[in-house]
């Protein structure tokens, strides 16, 4: 079995279990799916629920925004989506990798190829440059755009030399962009990526991750609180108590410069 | 304040690596002084004791011959409290399996009552009878070395003369703590011989009654030794006095002194290593975790804690630290010094040594520690006490970073961005590099001070001995024989080559100052002795004349051209002057060397022998061994590599106890600082580190990025490390008595390997177990908290 039909299959596979319309024309392969996904923390003497048998598939050149309450579980299932943790049971894939029952190596790997992460935090190295700090992942990536390159995509082109605190925090967000997406991933996941940023600063770092999707073809998840973000998606999936609780297909994406919050 | 306590009981379980390894060091730093300066104290208090029991001499004067009426004019002068005269002569005993005699002293003892100054402590037997010329009393190294014991019989040839003497006794004496022939390399108990005999028996057979060759005084408390001196060298002019002696120039102390002084000056210096470490720990475990709990700081002085309480909560840390280190500290010190105190008493003759540890001197490394742990404290907690509560609230302002000096030396580009990451993290804080490169030098230097000493000997036996002596086997006589025995040993099949040697005794003297050394005498064109100084020059025998060692030359104040004036201690006792025509800068001992020609002259003999050197073949030795067993007047045979080997031996036991002590000593700081350096990168960069993980970098990669500051720390301090142990060796060597060692301070290839060796695995041991902490890093904790 080649894997675009196997990828075919299990968004087949993913669309029929959660019995919604399917895509929209533009709607490519599935990228990356899981099924029946629990994780069980255990804080304590209590076991607690984040995720509660959650089905999911992301498609290529997709954008979803996963909204929620604190606590719906959004953040762990981009987690696991992104390897950086692994689900007490279910299954993940992404391609032939199943990622619930990777090695730790093949998670490395899968981070180091596959994924861009951008989180509310930005996470940039504050000992390099904004070009170095991209340029430790173009180092290890196997195709990467160069870092001037994936600075330019973000408007940061000439602050290349600047280290993160001689920059805004929607500049360092938009190198934390960059970083995430020289590599070009497959995947970009965003965890409220503008929680720590004003409005208006939000909408200018929305405006990048919207044109690395459009442009670059991203299959791209953000979570977000915020409610006017989701109207930037093609898909909205609102999770409550670790479940799956709707998703609606947006018909006509929203510019991010149109939006105000 | 019960709230507070139990905050700080919860933080020491998270903190326990960190208090073990800090606690370590300390511990190494109160052991390592109370071992050095615990030993150095027992050895000095043993030597008062001794001293002072047995009325050692403050003052010593030899002569040629004095009437006993002389005494009468000593004693009248100011400052004299008391005084003994003896009669002291040479003798040589040549004891049976020995390779070369050994040459000792025989000293009267007064008849029917105690000496006034050096008294005799009497392990066993008695002193001799009176009139009894056969009985003498017998140094205890002597004795020792020997497994003689009272009842035996030792032959000795006095005046010339074969006689059996009886031992009755075996004693130490306070002049004899150190015994050292004149002219040996080191302590050798074998060879140095103290014998004591009634004094009427020793005047008769050397027609010394009512006469006497040797004094030594003891002084009124106050006196000045300097003003004795020179009114007792004026009075001896007209006897032969060679120039009266202080104490503190007396072989035995002298030596003593000078161990005594490397050893106040090791115990002065090394702990010094550790307490510097500790203070730096201390101040950086402390700064780190004051730094982390900024916000807590904050709200304990919203609720109401005083800056007092705040630090003295932070200052628990001191006490936790400084409890178990200090226990152990004292525990070890007590340990080590047993240790120290035993590899000196075969060295130190005392009638008591024992490490027994003063309380003074332990409080006094509880203070010194106390001030290196809490003022590395305090510094740090200084920090937390300043802090305004609302400024504490916010989070610290982000640390800066430059572009600067490594982009223009053009490292970014070489390094790359996780290299960046460790170079500018150093650039921004040079000196916490510089401290912890300090910290592990000293103690790479620590393990080069303990093991430089097996090389130097090492240097010399291998060095400078094996190109000196090449001959295989010595075969020393009983009495100087003629060329003839040369030419007999020749002729055993296997012997390759026979070559003569001639060594008289000899007293060196210009003016007042004189000297015991030896007269040797090797064959023009001889090719089984060479002359080597200490630079590894090779020195040819002069045609004329005779060369003296430089040092030599140097405590008579003579030059070349000069006439020397020396007494040959043999046979006919000859003063002969023969003319100085070059110095030998040699690495041991006091010697004068002249073509055996020209000592055949000197000493109007034709060309005696005291001993021939061979080259034989390998194969035959056990049959030459046989035969030279046979020759008459053979009193010994020695053969180099066995002698070699002994030495070296002898040391190497020694220097084990000292290497391990300085590794694991060193091995305990460059652990403290490696681990705690690694365990506060980790907190401060677990952030950095997570993100690195996230973007797709393996544990591997991330481990290298934290681990190579240290490395770079490691790798600095160990060049420095090595160069400083080598510059405390030099220091070392030049303070051991020159008279008798020159040797340069001699570190070997191996030993630089050890230290390094010691280094990287304590480090890298270290590191390891920082390194697990890193599989348990966990990537969405950190990375959802704002820094």
């Amino acid at each position: 079995m080649g894997l675009g039909t196997g990828l075919a299959l299990r968004a087949s596979m993913v669309a029929a279990a959660l019995s919604v319309p399917a895509p929209q024309s533009d709607a490519g392969l599935v990228v990356l799916a899981c099924e029946a996904l629990s994780k069980v923390y255990r804080m304590g003497e209590v076991d607690v629920r984040a995720l509660d048998g959650v089905d999911f598939a992301l498609h290529e050149r997709e954008l979803v925004v996963l909204v929620g309450a604190s606590g719906s579980g959004k953040s762990t299932l981009l987690n696991i989506l992104g390897g950086l943790d692994v689900p007490t049971s279910g299954r993940v894939c992404f391609g032939d990798l199943e990622l619930s029952a990777a090695e730790e190596e093949e998670l490395t790997q899968y981070r180091r190829r596959s994924v861009g992460f951008v989180f509310q935090f930005y996470n940039l190295i504050p000992s390099l440059t904004a070009r170095e700090n991209v340029a430790l992942v173009t180092d290890i990536a196997d195709d990467p755009l160069e870092p001037e390159e994936a600075l330019a995509l973000v408007g940061l082109g000439d602050r290349l030399d600047h280290f993160p605190a001689q920059l805004s925090g929607g500049e360092q967000q938009r190198v934390a962009i960059a970083r995430a997406v020289a590599k070009r991933p497959k995947l970009l996941l965003c965890d409220e990526p503008t929680g720590a940023l004003d409005s208006k600063t939000g909408i200018l770092v929305l405006e990048v991750i919207e044109r690395v999707n459009r442009e670059v073809g991203t299959a791209t998840a953000i979570i977000t609180h915020n409610a006017p973000i989701a109207e930037i998606a093609d898909r909205v999936v609102t999770l409550a108590d670790g479940r799956v609780q709707s998703q609606r297909y947006v018909g006509r994406r929203a510019r991010a410069r149109d939006l105000s919050w | 304040m019960r709230a507070l306590h139990q905050k700080l009981r919860r933080e020491l379980g998270q903190l326990k690596g960190q208090i073990v390894t800090i606690a370590l060091v300390l511990a190494s730093g109160i052991a390592s002084f109370l071992m050095l300066r615990g030993a150095a104290d027992c050895l000095e208090r043993s030597r008062d004791l001794y001293y002072d029991r047995y009325r050692f001499a403050d003052v010593f004067l030899r002569l040629e011959r004095a009437p006993e009426t002389l005494t009468q004019r000593i004693e009248a002068l100011p400052g004299v409290a008391a005084i003994e005269t003896r009669i002291a002569q040479e003798v040589m005993l040549p004891l049976e399996g020995m390779p070369k005699p050994a040459y000792g002293r025989l000293l009267s003892l007064p008849a029917g009552r105690a000496p006034a100054t050096n008294l005799l402590h009497l392990d066993r037997g008695r002193l001799p009878e009176r009139g009894r010329e056969d009985e003498v009393v017998l140094l205890e190294s002597f004795a020792n070395a020997h497994g003689l014991l009272p009842g035996h019989s030792l032959p000795a040839v006095i005046n010339g003369r074969l006689r059996p003497l009886l031992v009755v006794g075996i004693a130490r004496s306070p002049e004899f703590v150190y015994a050292l022939s004149p002219g040996a390399m080191i302590a050798d108990p074998k060879r140095s011989a103290v014998l004591w005999m009634d004094r009427r028996a020793l005047a008769t057979a050397f027609e010394l009654e009512s006469a006497f060759n040797e004094v030594s005084l003891r002084l009124q408390p106050g006196a000045s030794d300097v003003t004795v001196r020179a009114a007792l060298d004026r009075l001896f002019i007209p006897y032969g006095g060679e120039g009266a002696i202080a104490r503190k120039d007396q072989l035995s102390n002298r030596i003593l002194q000078g161990e005594l002084g490397q050893l106040s000056g090791i115990a002065g210096m090394v702990p010094l290593v550790f307490l510097g470490v500790t203070a730096f720990l201390m101040r950086m475990v402390l700064g780190r975790l004051i730094s982390l709990q900024r916000g807590q700081i904050a709200t304990l002085k919203a609720v109401g804690y005083s800056d007092r309480e705040v630090g003295r909560h932070y200052l628990g840390l001191v006490a936790v630290v400084l409890l178990p280190g200090s226990l152990l500290g004292i525990l070890g010190g007590e340990l080590l010094g047993r240790l120290i105190l035993d590899l000196y008493i075969p060295i130190f003759r005392f009638p008591e040594l024992e490490f027994r540890l003063s309380p003074q001197l332990v409080l006094l490394a509880l203070c010194a520690s106390g001030v290196a742990a809490g003022g590395g404290a305090l510094l740090a907690v200084r920090a937390a006490v300043k802090l305004p509560p609302a400024e504490a609230m916010r989070p610290p302002s982000p640390p800066r970073y430059r572009r600067g000096l490594l982009e223009r030396w053009g490292l970014s580009e070489l390094a790359g961005p996780s290299g960046m990451m460790v170079l500018r993290e150093i650039e921004r804080r040079p000196l916490k590099l510089l401290l912890s490169a300090l910290g592990i030098a000293g103690a790479v230097s620590l393990v080069v001070l303990g093991r430089f000493g097996m090389d130097s000997i090492d240097e010399y036996l291998e060095g400078t001995l094996r190109r000196s002596a090449r001959q295989d086997l010595a075969v020393s006589f009983s009495q100087p024989l003629s060329p003839r025995a040369a030419q007999e040993l020749r002729s055993i099949p296997g012997v390759l080559l026979a070559e003569g040697i001639r060594a008289i005794p000899i007293r060196a003297r210009n003016g007042h100052r004189v000297r015991e050394s030896v007269l040797m005498g090797l064959p023009p064109g001889g090719t089984l002795h060479h002359l080597i100084e200490r630079r590894g020059r090779e020195r040819s025998l002069p045609d004329d004349g005779v060369l003296i060692t430089q040092t030599l030359a140097e405590i008579l104040d003579v030059h070349i051209g000069d006439h020397l004036d020396l007494e040959l201690r043999e046979g006919e006792r000859a003063e002969v002057r023969p003319v100085i025509s070059g110095y030998i800068d040699e690495a041991t001992g006091l010697q004068v060397y002249a073509r055996s020609d020209r000592v055949a002259a000197l000493s109007g003999d034709s060309g005696a022998l005291s001993s021939v050197l061979l080259a034989v073949d390998p194969l035959q030795t056990g049959a030459i061994l046989h035969r030279l067993r046979d020759f008459p007047k053979v009193l010994s045979v020695s053969e180099l590599d066995e002698e070699i080997g002994r030495e070296r031996e002898q040391h190497e036991s020694v220097f084990r106890v000292w290497t391990t002590i300085s590794a694991l000593l060193a091995a305990a700081v460059i652990c403290g600082v490696v681990y705690n350096n690694a365990r506060i990168s980790l907190t401060a960069r677990s952030r950095d580190l997570a993100s690195l993980r996230v973007l797709g970098f393996s544990r591997r990669e991330i481990s290298l990025v934290l681990l190579s500051e240290l490395a770079l720390e490691v790798l600095v301090a160990l060049p420095f490390g090595l160069l400083l142990g080598r510059l405390w060796a030099d220091q070392m060597m030049a303070g051991i008595d020159q008279e008798s060692f020159r040797w340069a301070g001699m570190v070997s290839l191996r030993t630089y390997g050890m230290a390094a060796g010691v280094t990287l695995g304590a480090a890298l041991l270290s590191a390891l177990w920082v390194r697990r902490s890193l599989d348990r890093l966990d990537l969405i904790a950190v990375l959802k908290t704002r820094e």
